[in-house]
This record gives C-alpha cells, structure tokens and sequence, in this order.
C-alpha cells in the first residue's frame, strides 16, 4: 500500500487528563505557561490515562471503527485526530479536509435562525459564505427542517438541532469524516438519510472514522474495527471478529457482575436474616445456587444452549417432606417459567444433611435480555423451609434480536411477489414455501450468520422484525447505490455474502 | 507575538460572521433591538451628568458644556471596559465551539472587541449630534481634527484585541480574572480623565502623574482633544498610544501563546 493513501496515521499515541487537584490551580497555570501543557510533570496519581500507546492507520476510502466502553478513549481519540485535542505523546497526521461529527451544532446560537445558524457553522467548519450560500437549499433540504428554518434555533429538539448540524457538516466535502454517536439522536428515519450520506462519500473516495455503540451498525459499516479498552488498543482488525472479541469481553463482564452480586447476596444470607428477599423456616436451608453452561459456572448465556441450574442444600433435621423449585423471571417481573419437583412427579422420600439439586436444561430457549432466578426449598403443601428470590441474575445473548422471553427456532420462508435485496435476511433469498420442511433454527451459539444484533434493528429491523409492511428503507428501493448495496448485504448477511461487496483484506471466516 | 494577528486576519470571513452572529444575537428578542446600543450610553450619560454637573456643581474649567465633554471621553471609554469584560469570558462562554470544533480560537476575544467598537460606531451620531448642538451654543467645539478619530481607534484596537487575549486565556485557568478585571476597570475609570480634565489635577502632581501615567490616558486625551477641543494630538501623545497599543499585544500575544494549547482542556 502506497504512502501517500494512508489519510490518517497514528503513532504511539498518548493523551493524559489531568485529575483536578485543589488548590492545583497555580501548578497547573506555572506547568502551562512553562511548557505550554496540562500534563506534562504531573505525578502518577495526577493523571489519567486517556489513551495509551495507540497505533493504526486508516487508508482512502476506509471505514475504521472504533469501539469499546465508555471512558475507553474513544472520542478522545477522535478529537485528537480532529485536531482539537493535542496528543500528550506520540504523532497523528491526517491528509486532507476533516470534517468532525462529533457533537454538532457546534457554535449554534440559540437565539438566531437556523438559516443564519447555517451560515456561522459553515463557516466554523471552514466554508466561506459564498459556498454555504450555493449549498443553502441543499442543506436545508437534507435537514428536512425547511418549514422551521428561520425559527430560532432555541426552539428546536434536540433531533431537529442534530439534523441541522449533520445537514451542515456533510455539506463540507470533508476527505476525513470524524462520526462519534451521533446517529442515535436522530429519528430512525433520519438515521438511515445519515448512513446513506456516509456511504455515498465513502464511495466517492472519503475516509470514515466511527464511533459507536451499535455494534451491528459497526460491523455493517466497517472496513477495520479498533477496540479500545481504557485507552488501550484491545485488538485490532476485520470487524467481525473485532466486534466479536469485544462482545465476548463485555458478556464475560457481565457474567462475573451476576456472580459477584450473587456471591454478595451469598454473604449477606449467610449473615442471616437480613435478606428480605428470602424467607422461610429454614428447616432445610438453599446453602448455595450456580447456573452452569458449558460445563463452567457462567452468567452469561447464549439462547439455545445447554445450561443447568445448581441448588445446594442443607436439611437441619432429615425431613420426609421436601419439594425443589426453581422459577425465572424477568426484571420486570414477568414470570417466564417455573417448574419443581413436585410438578415433575417426584414423591419425596427423606432429605437429610446436604445434598446437590441440578436442573438440566438441553436447549434454554430465552430471549435475549437479562432473567433473574428464584430458588426454593418447601413442603408440598407449598410452605417454605427456604425460598429465595431473585437469587441470581444471568444474561442472555442471540445471534438475532427478538422481543419478548421466548427465542424459538424459525425461518421465514417466502412465496409469490415477495423480493429480497441479494444476501439480506437469514442468509439469501430466503426458503421458498413447499421447499424440504424445518430447518433447524439459527444454532445460537452464535454463528451470526445473519443479522447482527443490533444491525437487525437500525437497517434490517423491517425485515427481520415487523415483516415487509412497514419500512423498508432501500432494500426494495430500485436505485440504491452499490456501496450502499454492498453494506446493506454486509449488515445482514455477513457471512454468506462476504464475498460481494466485502472488502478484500478480510479474511475468510474461521 | 504575530501568529495571533495573522490568524485573526487569515479568518476575518469567519470573524466578520461571528462578529455578526454576536450582534445578532444580542438585541433579539428585546423591543427597542439596536437602539439600545444608543439608550445605554445615553443613560450612562444622564447620570453622570446629574450627579457631577448638578448635584455636585462641578465647574470644570475648559470642560463645558459638560455633557458633551463627558461623551467624547465616555464613549469610547465604554467601548474599552465592555470588551475587556466581555472578551475576558469569551473562552469560558464559547468553551462548547472550542471542545468540538477545530477553530482559530483568537477569533472569540477578537469578537467581543469588534461587536463593541460596533456599539460605539452606532452611538457616534450621538456624539455628533452633541457637538454640533454645543456648536450652536456657542461653544468653540470640535473641528476637522474630529477626522482623526478612526486613527485613535485603530491604535486602540490592538491594545485592547491584546489585552482580551491576556485576559481570556487567564481566566480559563483562573475565574478570579474576570472579578479582578471588572473591579480594576471600575478603579481605572476613575483613574482616567473623563469625568473631569486632566488640568483638574495640575495642583496634585503625584494623582496627576498616577492618571497621566494610566494607559487608557492617553487615549481618552486623545479623543477629547480631536472631538471636543478639535486640537490635532502632538507627535509625544501619538507615541504613547503607539507604545501603549505594542506593549499590551505583546503582553496579552504572549500569555496567550503560552496558554493556548491548554485552553481546550482547561475551559
């Protein structure tokens, strides 16, 4: 790859915040008016780390996502890229005219037009009033706020201010464009006016650096993903598995937050009493509760997997009459399902001293979402030795949205005047109707050969949601374009469809 | 000491729109609009001329009619401490342009500098009018001298575009500035010959050095003597000005310099 069409560079990059000490202030003024910086001579315990030791480049015409938690330094970066920020260590060099999406509106003054506001932001991004002048009506346009564009812009939403801002700055001719989260403020609608904006410069030779917390959107719209993690570079490469990785890491996270809760809550019951979540006349006493998945304890499950649920207990006294339950719900409380041993036809016949209760769940179907798990110990006649609610949490995750608790397998299949964008959808045309019955449903261990999660949603929502009646936002459309095309195929079909459209670096999934 | 001066001209689309933004913006939504551009320093005007000239029976030597004296070093005077004032703050009241935009930043003290010299071009025909009606009166006032006024702007306008820069990126780090600058300009205004002649004070030499030596001085002197006495300044009073005007860019450039690449963070 020649020099000359790497756009942006990064080297080594570092970015410190200072830790606003009291009374720092003079320190602060002597260390900026010595060396003209913030951070510069400050201890350890001063600072904090922004970013650290960043490296990449982006080539013309690339879309390099950027991805991780918040306070992982990614809009940090993206203003040091910008130029707004100055790196503490290390080089950035960007080629060409940058345009940052990064909080828009930039220098709106509320109490002026949105036509004269036009003026001033295009002339903060660097147009001269001639150029905003020939771009006027099709910015206004593109804002869609024509009916409201000589009101003040206090009295604007926060959507319509956001529209007006995007309107402007994509009407820059930017050869870098700089995009941090600012598609979620728009309606869905202006959402996808947006990407397609995105993608037509894209296609017309801009470079893209993005941010978001969409990962599906990310994965659609990328060429290389970086995942950063408190500033530092995770991992780096072709968006799948970057997205991949990160998912993997966010979910293991999240799996040791259930356990730790649910250890806390451990302790606290061992400390008895205190819980009012729990009660009972602890004849025999709940001593300990897992969910395993895989063979490991693990709170955060995949839809479809195999997963046992782990009751340990104690009897004080051996008991004679004794029935095991379990029941999950949601956090809002809907009950999802309940079952015990009583239901299921065992007689009991005597408990005494500890034992191990395990529930087997071949296939746990749920819906993606958070579940949390009651346990009890009680008689048949329902009264309770030990009943503990809400005594864990555990996460579910799908390889394709769904509302609601029940994640059942299903294909959509097709007959008659329907039609498809090529490699959108569960994997291409879809199954014409009379074809072979029942396809196993999507293996949810996560092969995330179709729609991503939240990929689904934003682009493919449509299909893969509500059916063809409501939006279908370019995917009948006849005269999308082809980059759109390809990243629309790209959001959905993924894995199929990775050879048209995809970019050529990527490589063949494992 | 130059690069603020070259940005600020290399932007001066940008700055003639924010400039206008400022002016815009400042008078919408009031009923009188631009016309309060003439109402404040009227109304400033109508005290003073109250209190000194009726109440405390003032009768300055060479300073009548009074109220006419009192414009022509007001005025400009009033040009002078609002933009100080508002230039001081212009980083902390613009910090969201400069945390998300790349912007030459020495554009927003320059704004503030620019929109109040517009306020005190607009409240010239005032200053005319006074003069001409002291005219009428009888008194020997102005003259073609008068034409050389925009040349005292000028040399006023980099001591003060200076002077803000200084300020403003101070106050980013320290918002004690703006306190210290506001109670400063009220001491200086006294400090200043505008509510009485510099002659006044010819038997206290050591007030009269205090005010002579003041740098806003020789400004004020310089607009009463072109306006009111219609007197061409002497060669000395044009050096002050100049030297007046160099050392408060380069003071206010220089700070600013050092500060600059701190203010993002900072405001």
């Amino acid at each position: 790859m020649a020099e000359r069409d790497e756009v942006i560079r990064v080297e080594g990059l570092s970015k410190l915040y200072r830790r606003m000490a009291p009374g720092g202030k003079l320190k602060t003024l002597k260390s900026a008016l010595m060396d003209r910086s913030l951070t510069r001579g400050l201890r350890p315990e001063e600072a904090i780390t922004a970013l650290d030791g960043v490296d990449f480049t982006v080539r013309r015409g690339e879309a390099f996502g950027l991805v991780g938690g918040n306070g992982s330094g990614k809009s940090t970066l993206l203003k040091v890229v910008a130029g707004i920020l100055r790196p503490d260590a290390g080089r950035v060099t960007v080629d060409g005219r940058v345009a940052a999406l990064i909080e828009l509106g930039a220098g709106f003054h509320p109490e002026i037009s949105g036509r004269e506001n036009v003026y001033i932001n295009g002339a903060v991004l660097g147009l001269t009033r001639r150029q905003i002048g020939e771009r006027l009506d099709s910015i206004i346009a593109f804002s869609g706020l024509a009916d409201f564009i000589d009101e003040p812009v206090k009295n604007y939403s926060s959507g319509m201010y956001v529209r007006l801002g995007f309107a402007v700055a994509v009407h820059t001719d930017p050869d870098v464009l700089l995009v941090d989260e600012v598609l979620a403020v728009g309606d869905e609608a202006f959402a996808h006016k947006c990407l397609r904006r995105i993608e037509e410069m894209l296609a017309a030779g801009a470079t893209l650096l993005f941010v978001s917390h969409d990962l599906g959107l990310v994965e659609g719209l990328c060429d290389r993903v970086l995942w950063l993690d408190r500033g530092r570079p995770q991992r780096l490469g072709p968006p799948r598995r970057v997205v991949d990785a990160y998912r993997q890491a966010v979910a293991e996270a999240e799996s040791a937050e259930h356990r730790e809760a649910k250890e806390e809550r451990e302790r606290e019951a061992a400390e008895d009493g205190r819980n009012e979540r729990r009660w009972g006349s602890k004849q025999a006493r709940i001593t300990g509760v897992r969910v395993l998945a895989g063979g490991d304890e693990r709170y955060n499950l995949t839809s479809g997997e195999a997963v046992s649920f782990e009751l340990r207990v104690e009897a004080a006294r051996p008991l004679t009459d004794f029935v095991f339950g379990i029941q999950l719900s949601t956090p809002r409380g809907v009950e999802v399902w309940g079952t015990n041993t009583h239901l299921a036809g065992f007689v009991a016949g005597r408990l005494a001293g500890a034992a191990v209760v395990r529930l087997d769940c071949p296939r746990l179907r749920l819906a993606p979402g958070e579940y949390l798990l009651d346990v009890a110990v009680h008689g048949r006649d329902g009264a309770p030795y030990d009943y503990w609610s809400h005594a864990l949490a555990f996460s579910v995750t799908a390889a394709e949205q769904g509302i609601g608790v029940y994640f059942p397998s299903h294909r959509w299949r097709f007959a008659g005047g329907v039609e498809w964008e090529a490699g959108s959808g569960d994997g291409g045309e879809g199954q014409p109707i009379g074809g072979e019955a029942e396809v196993a449903g999507k293996s949810a261990s996560g092969e995330r050969r179709e729609a991503t999660e939240q990929g689904a949603v934003t682009e493919q929502g449509a299909v893969t949601a509500q059916g063809a009646v409501t939006e279908r936002d370019g995917a009948v459309e006849p005269g999308r374009t082809g980059s759109a095309e390809a990243a629309a195929g790209a959001d959905g079909g993924r894995g199929e469809a990775d050879a048209p459209g995809a970019p050529t670096e990527e490589p063949g999934e494992p | 000491m130059l690069q603020p001066a070259r940005e600020i001209l290399r932007f001066r689309s940008l700055l003639a729109t924010l400039t206008s933004r400022e002016l815009k913006a400042r008078y919408r939504g009031s009923v009188l609009g631009f016309l309060w551009s003439l109402a404040n320093p009227l109304l400033l005007l109508a005290v003073y001329a109250f209190v000194f000239g009726f109440v405390f029976h003032s009768r300055f030597e060479g300073a009548q009619p009074y109220a006419v004296f009192l414009i022509t070093g007001l005025f400009p005077w009033l040009w002078a401490s609002s933009s100080l004032l508002e230039g001081s703050m212009s980083f902390i009241a613009n910090a969201g342009l400069l945390r998300k935009a790349v912007f030459p930043v020495e554009l927003l003290p320059t704004v503030a500098v620019l929109s109040n010299l517009a306020h005190f071009l607009l409240a010239l025909p005032i200053l005319g009018a006074a003069l001409v009606l002291g005219h009428l009166l009888g008194y020997p006032l102005g003259g073609w001298a008068a034409l050389l006024m925009p040349f005292i702007v000028l040399l006023q306008l980099p001591m003060l575009v200076g002077l803000t820069l200084g300020l403003s990126a101070l106050n980013v780090h320290f918002k004690d500035v703006r306190d210290i600058v506001s109670n400063l300009l009220t001491l200086v205004f006294f400090l200043t010959p505008i509510l009485y002649p510099l002659s006044t004070l010819d038997a206290y030499p050591a007030l009269w050095w205090l005010v002579r030596l003041n740098p806003f001085t020789p400004f004020t002197l310089a607009y009463q003597q072109t306006l009111f006495f219609g007197v061409v300044p002497d060669a000395e009073l044009w050096l002050q000005m100049v030297l007046v005007a160099t050392v408060a860019w380069i003071c206010g450039a220089w700070l600013f310099g050092r500060l600059r690449e701190t203010l993002v963070e900072a405001a």
